[in-house]
């Protein structure tokens, strides 16, 4: 049997991420561009895939989209939302999952997972952007430190403080109320991340939180959110190190299903 | 089906120009009378011989002026109600009757009566204990000062018997309403949910008698056709107002039919017909706002009926589950959403909530989770 190669494209809302697949199981090339949908990311990504495997498009079978932007990819054989995506994808990275925590650019999402793999229910955020990468993004500029860095900062923190997770604007006025009462940049951090699991941790109590829980989406690169929502929840959450690659690879899966249909 | 087709337009020209519907009843000489949400008895409306013109907020409008009333926690059908008052798109109707049902329309009609002086203002406290003999009495007295109001607006004196006319009239136009919902159940592959909606949106701006003769003859046509094996899935909607071409787009590209809806905007709206021919029509009148039930807005005795009625809805109609619509801001619809959720949990039906206010024209969100939400029926 030749080999078969599908591709996944998640067009985020901040990011673009690409995996090219080997007979549905074998990933032969991934790449991330740091902007999304309406941006060149798209198209940068789906390049940097096919140079880096040394495939042009007329070697995949099937191509398919997920995420915020995936409608305007009008030259893919077919697009599902990234939800679906995400489930798929830790399926297949953790085939015990029960439970998957996706927080993203602009939305946080909580899916439950059959035995057989099949997404069975959901809960996704609100309109507002607390509990999601955006508000990470949003605290990290007023305390002045970057977003790569919040994880190492809330490890270091000594002393548990509180932030609204109510809405971003209030806790970003409580955050700049803390730095003028010279509280530590670390706890001030820790505060954040706990901030967004309580917000996290309510939507994925509206849905049931079964082990294994799976955490994917970008912000899981961000230790300081996963060992918060591990104390919110009382759960073990696994990471994998794809887990921002988690939509590309659920569409890249879904792409090999479909490739004969 | 081109006939179908040509209905369905003519519907949809209506539902999206409202300002054109009103602009010709009156340069045909009638009167119109603003009716702002909820049961509004637009039978007395019809007897006095103006048309009863339904106002619910403006979907896709923006809250410009009404930022100056409202603090921005005021759903958006009562800001775009007053916006309309106050940018001119209710100019040309001769008054409007203004319930008070819910915490927002109490500060809203006390807002709309200063904010826009020049419209004639009937304002309209429906009981919470409306079942009752006293209930009822009170819902009588509420709609007799109407009554006078509209009286002195028209020049034409409500009567026993034109009353009773227009009660005909309006319970013809409730029941080809509750037909159509069925066929539309029926008949997904024809009666999209997008031109579901515009024909029960339509209702609102015509005279029920016109209505009620287009969607006789939309109704004969769609049960003439053969009925189609649905491919997709068939889900109930629930909540206030869900008009909103790109959102029903939504439902449309993911094979979502909906087959029967708990929308107040919809069923909500023509769930109870009066009883016709009596010596006491404003009796009859009260009486059916009285037999209404199943609403967030209205007082419930035994607290939690309306799980189970939903739950009833979604087996008679034999959907895969109910998409929940949250308008942002209402506190009814907010503070009943977890009854609902445990009945529904507990009947094992599937079910989504989405956030959604009148201003939205971009509903990325909800493609994802209605996208993601036929997936999940299709594997259950
Ligand atoms: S019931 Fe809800 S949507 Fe309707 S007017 Fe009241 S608050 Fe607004």
């Amino acid at each position: 049997m030749s080999e078969i190669f599908t591709m996944g494209i998640d067009v985020g809302s901040t990011s673009s991420k690409c995996i090219i697949l080997k007979n549905g199981k074998e990933i032969v090339s991934k790449s991330m561009i740091p902007v999304g949908a309406g941006t060149s990311g798209p198209r940068r990504v789906v390049e940097a895939v096919l140079r880096e495997s040394k495939l042009s498009i007329e070697d995949l079978s099937y191509i398919l989209a997920t995420g915020y932007g995936r409608h305007m990819m009008d030259w893919v054989h077919s697009e599902m939302s990234e939800l679906s995506c995400h489930a798929k994808a830790a399926y297949f990275l953790y085939p015990n999952v029960r439970t998957v925590i996706d927080i993203g650019g602009q939305d946080a999402k909580v899916l439950r997972i059959s035995p057989q793999g099949m997404l069975t229910n959901f809960a996704m955020n609100d309109k507002c952007a607390a509990g999601t990468g955006r508000f990470l993004d949003v605290m990290a500029r007023v305390i002045e430190v970057e977003v790569d860095d919040l994880g190492v900062l809330s490890a270091q923190s000594t002393n548990v403080i509180n932030i609204s997770s109510t809405c971003t604007v209030f806790a970003e006025s409580e955050v700049i109320s803390q730095l003028a009462q010279n509280t530590h940049i670390n706890d001030i951090v820790r505060g954040i991340h706990r901030s967004v699991a309580g917000r996290v941790a309510g939507l994925a109590k509206r849905v049931g939180v079964e082990d294994d829980v799976v955490m994917t989406g970008g912000v899981a690169k961000n230790n300081g959110v996963v060992v918060a929502l591990e104390e919110e929840l009382y759960k073990k959450i696994h990471v994998s190190p794809l887990a921002q690659y988690a939509g590309a690879l659920g569409a890249a899966l879904y792409a090999f299903d479909k490739r004969e249909s | 089906m081109s006939n179908i087709q040509t209905l369905l337009s003519a519907f949809d020209a209506i539902a999206k120009n409202p300002k054109k519907q009103l602009d010709d009843y009156i340069s045909q000489g009638k009167k119109a009378i603003g009716c702002f949400p909820y049961y509004v008895p637009e039978e007395l409306v019809y007897a006095s011989g103006m048309v009863p013109f339904g106002v619910w907020g403006k979907t896709g409008g923006k809250i410009n002026l009404a930022k100056e009333y409202f603090a921005a926690f005021y759903c958006t059908i009562a800001q775009l109600n007053l916006e309309m008052g106050l940018d001119g798109t209710l100019d040309g109707l001769s008054g409007v009757i203004a319930p008070s049902i819910c915490d927002t329309l109490r500060p809203f009609t006390q807002n709309f009566r200063v904010a826009c002086p020049d419209i004639p203002f009937m304002f309209l406290a429906h009981p919470q204990n409306r079942k009752k003999e006293y209930g009822v009495k009170f819902t009588e007295q509420q709609y007799n000062k109407i009554k006078i109001k509209l009286e002195e607006i028209s020049g034409i004196k409500i009567t026993n018997d034109n009353l009773n006319e227009a009660i005909k009239i309006y319970n013809e136009n409730r029941k080809a309403r509750r037909r159509f919902i069925e066929l539309a159940g029926q008949y997904p592959h024809i009666i999209t949910a997008t031109s579901r909606s515009v024909v029960l949106k339509s209702a609102f701006f015509m005279l029920k008698d016109e209505h009620t003769k287009m969607l006789n003859e939309l109704n004969g046509l769609i049960e003439a056709s053969p009925i189609e094996p649905w491919k997709g899935k068939k889900v109930v909607t629930s909540g206030i107002v869900l008009d909103s071409p790109s959102l029903l787009k939504i439902f449309d590209d993911n094979q979502l039919a909906i087959v029967a809806d708990d929308m107040a905007h919809e069923s909500r709206a023509i769930r109870v017909d009066v009883q016709e021919n009596t010596n006491h029509p404003m009796q009859a009148l009260a009486e059916q706002f009285g037999n209404q039930d199943y609403d967030t807005l209205l007082y419930d005795p035994e607290l939690n009926k309306r799980p189970g009625y939903l739950v009833e809805k979604v087996k008679k109609s034999q959907a895969d589950g109910v998409v929940i619509m949250i308008m942002q801001f209402c506190d009814p619809e907010e503070i009943e959403f977890p009854s609902l959720k445990k009945g529904l949990e507990e009947a094992g039906i599937p079910y989504i909530k989405i956030g959604m206010d009148q201003q939205m024209t971009n509903f990325g969100q909800a493609q994802t989770s209605l996208q993601a939400f036929a997936d999940v029926l299709s594997t259950l």
